[in-house]
């Protein structure tokens, strides 16, 4: 369907609530002056006032239809300037973008998650909405990775809350690079956990989201398990500027990944120039 | 297609009725270079003859535009007085083509692009003085327009074979019935020949540099030709190339205060540029010059096509006239053809 409106102008948002995660990621939840609806993995462009945009998935079930949640690292211009900004303050939001994760076509199937860093907030929204119609779905497993346990997000959650979803259904696998003394868990990068997954593969999808580095481990370590390079599901992290497929700072190869993906599949990818940079 | 004859005294006529119709610009001939400029500014048409030195995208793109103003509730755009091109060469049709996939399909419209195409009337010409740069022929275009515009003008003795090519153009001739004749046998036959001596000419000239098949399948087996590191050497990374190209499309958004509210700028970008595709982790997909060089190269001839199914390079050459190290596209193509 086209949409006849300025695509490149953002809603007004009111940020709700800042929450701190971990030393350089905040989650902020927002609420859009206009209602802006979005499937897990779909993202948005959020603007700071005056500074710039920059592309974020939202981290919070799309079931939840007043607020939005965005949890954002802090590394660069835009990101610093979003972390400077405190309750009260306004946002704008633009999207949503890009397609998101196959929902409708993984019925029946197990799905195996394998995030790191602050690839596990695309990844919470896509976990809360396969939990939400968990009868439509097999089995889920999360794998999520962190440097330390200072660095995992949704510590709570992931920690307390979603193994107590249903434990025959859902698994949980946390790691971290370095333990603490309060670490009782699995030390070592998140391949380490993606073993045993006791799914069938055939009728079994994959998704990774993270550091591109991670992305790539996880995608060999998928394929040598056996999952078929089209049912690795990539959530690709590319420069973007504009997100609606016109300026070409996106590309991989003939796919601008705002709008072919940023999901898409690795057999499509798997021989694109620079996939993993 | 429909055709009609115009006599050179009737096409004054044409002219000012084009004026009142809103802005006219025209591709004038001045020595040896044409360009496009206002009517105003030139006051007649003589016959172009060929492109002009700079592309026909800027009238659709700016370099340079405020495309947002926020917070503000209203959505209104700005509009746009009607105008006219008198002087689109086949190439720069061809490029209008192109960027109108990029602009108005997809999922998302440009509003801006979408407000110029339908405010614009589009007057194609037959090449008649190929420049040496021109290679528009291996690229599958031909130096006359064959679809894609409104109206198109072959020169011939006395005056000009109108070819209408929409329905925009159909108004136009509808409005100034008097001075559209029927095209007779004789004034088709001239230009026929007028144009196959022209093609012939195109491709004398490229005859060493056409393709040994579709460029999509040279490429598929050339990304690591040693071709692109060989020919990159003399590139000073200034992005001519790209910002003098018709159908690059690449831009930045990038926003400013503007009072007590905020403006989103849009700006031409370049994939020549370092930064360009770099993600804040530091990962660039094309860290090195040469990947960036050979990215334009795949962009025009292999992503494009598998995207729109037609190259987005045109071959009018600019890029070779405006570059300072003296690359030239279809050198480097030939070079890559041969291994
Ligand atoms: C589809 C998608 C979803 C994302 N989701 C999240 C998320 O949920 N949480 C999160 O913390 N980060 C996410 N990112 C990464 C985030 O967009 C970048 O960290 C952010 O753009 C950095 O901007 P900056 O101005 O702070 O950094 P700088 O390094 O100062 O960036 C300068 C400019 O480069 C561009 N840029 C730099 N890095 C990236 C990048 N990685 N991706 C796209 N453009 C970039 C931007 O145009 C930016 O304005 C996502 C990226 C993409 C493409
Ligand atoms: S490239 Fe072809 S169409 Fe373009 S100006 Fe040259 S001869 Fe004319
Ligand atoms: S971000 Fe502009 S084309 Fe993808």
């Amino acid at each position: 369907m086209q949409v006849v409106k300025n695509i490149y102008k953002p809603v007004t948002a009111d940020i709700l609530e800042v929450i701190d995660e971990t030393p350089t990621i905040k989650t902020f939840v927002v609420r859009p002056r206009q209602p802006i609806g979005f499937q897990a993995g779909e993202f948005m462009e959020v603007t700071v006032p005056g500074v710039g945009e920059a592309p974020f998935t939202p981290s919070s079930s799309p079931n939840v239809k007043e607020t939005i949640d965005f949890t954002i690292m802090k590394v660069g211009r835009v990101t610093e300037a979003i972390h400077r900004m405190r309750k009260g303050d306004t946002v704008g939001v633009r999207g949503p973008l890009g397609k998101g994760y196959p929902l409708d076509a993984w019925k029946g199937k197990e799905i195996c998650i394998v995030g790191g860093g602050v690839g596990g907030a695309p990844l919470r929204a896509l976990f809360l909405a396969l939990t939400e119609r968990l009868d439509d779905f097999k089995k889920i497993l999360y794998c999520y990775g962190a440097r330390t346990p200072k660095d995992i997000v949704y510590k709570k959650q992931i920690m307390e809350e979603w193994p107590k979803i249903d434990p025959k259904k859902v698994e949980i696998r946390l790691t971290v690079d370095e333990g603490d003394e309060t670490w009782k868990g699995n030390v070592g990068v998140v391949t380490t956990v993606v073993r045993d997954l006791g799914l069938d593969l055939a009728s079994s999808v994959a998704v990774v989201c993270g550091p591109p580095i991670m992305m790539k481990f996880a995608t060999f370590k998928l394929l040598e398990l056996g999952y078929p390079e089209s049912s690795i599901y990539l959530s690709m992290e590319k420069n973007m500027s504009c997100g609606v497929g016109k300026c070409g700072h996106c590309m991989l190869g003939e796919y601008m990944v705002c709008q072919d993906g940023p999901v898409l599949t690795y057999d499509l990818i798997k021989d694109k120039p620079g996939i993993w940079d | 297609m429909e055709t009609h004859y115009v006599s050179e005294a009737d096409f004054i006529k044409l002219l000012s009725w084009l004026e009142n119709r809103g802005d006219l610009y025209v591709a004038s001939r001045e020595d040896d270079q044409v360009s496009i400029k206002p009517f105003g500014e030139v006051g007649e048409f003589t016959y172009p003859g060929v492109r002009a030195y700079q592309p026909l995208k800027p009238l659709f793109f700016s370099l340079l535009e405020e495309v947002a103003e926020y917070p503000t509730e209203e959505e209104a755009l700005r509009e746009i007085k009607p105008f006219s091109i008198l002087g689109a060469a086949s190439c720069d049709i061809r490029a209008i083509e192109a960027l109108d996939h990029v602009f108005l399909e997809g999922q998302f419209k440009d509003p801006f692009y979408e407000e110029r195409r339908r405010k614009s009337l589009i007057i194609g010409f037959d090449c008649t003085e190929p420049l040496e740069t021109c290679f528009c022929v291996i690229m599958g275009n031909n130096p006359y327009p064959e679809k894609n515009f409104d109206l198109n003008l072959s020169k011939i003795e006395g005056g000009y074979v109108v070819e209408v090519g929409s329905e925009k153009g159909k108004e136009v001739v509808e409005a100034n019935k008097e001075i559209f004749k029927p095209a007779t046998e004789n004034h088709l036959s001239q230009r026929d020949a007028i144009r196959s001596s022209v093609k012939a000419t195109v491709e004398k000239q490229s005859k060493e540099f056409k393709p040994s098949g579709a460029w999509r399948e040279i490429l598929a087996k050339a990304f690591d030709d040693s071709a692109w590191a060989r020919n990159v050497e003399t590139c000073v990374e200034c992005a001519a190339c790209l910002f003098i190209c018709p159908t690059c499309q690449c831009f930045l958004l990038y926003d400013e205060r503007a009072g007590d509210r905020y403006k989103r700028l849009r700006m031409w970008d370049a994939c020549a540029y370092k930064n360009f595709a770099k993600v804040a982790g530091g990962a660039n997909p094309r860290p090195h010059l040469v990947e960036r060089f050979r990215h334009r190269y795949y962009h025009k001839l292999d992503y494009f096509p598998k995207n729109y199914g037609f190259e987005a390079c045109t071959g009018c050459g600019r890029c070779i006239v405006a570059c300072p190290g003296k690359i030239d596209m279809r050198k480097v193509l030939k070079e890559v053809c041969k291994s």
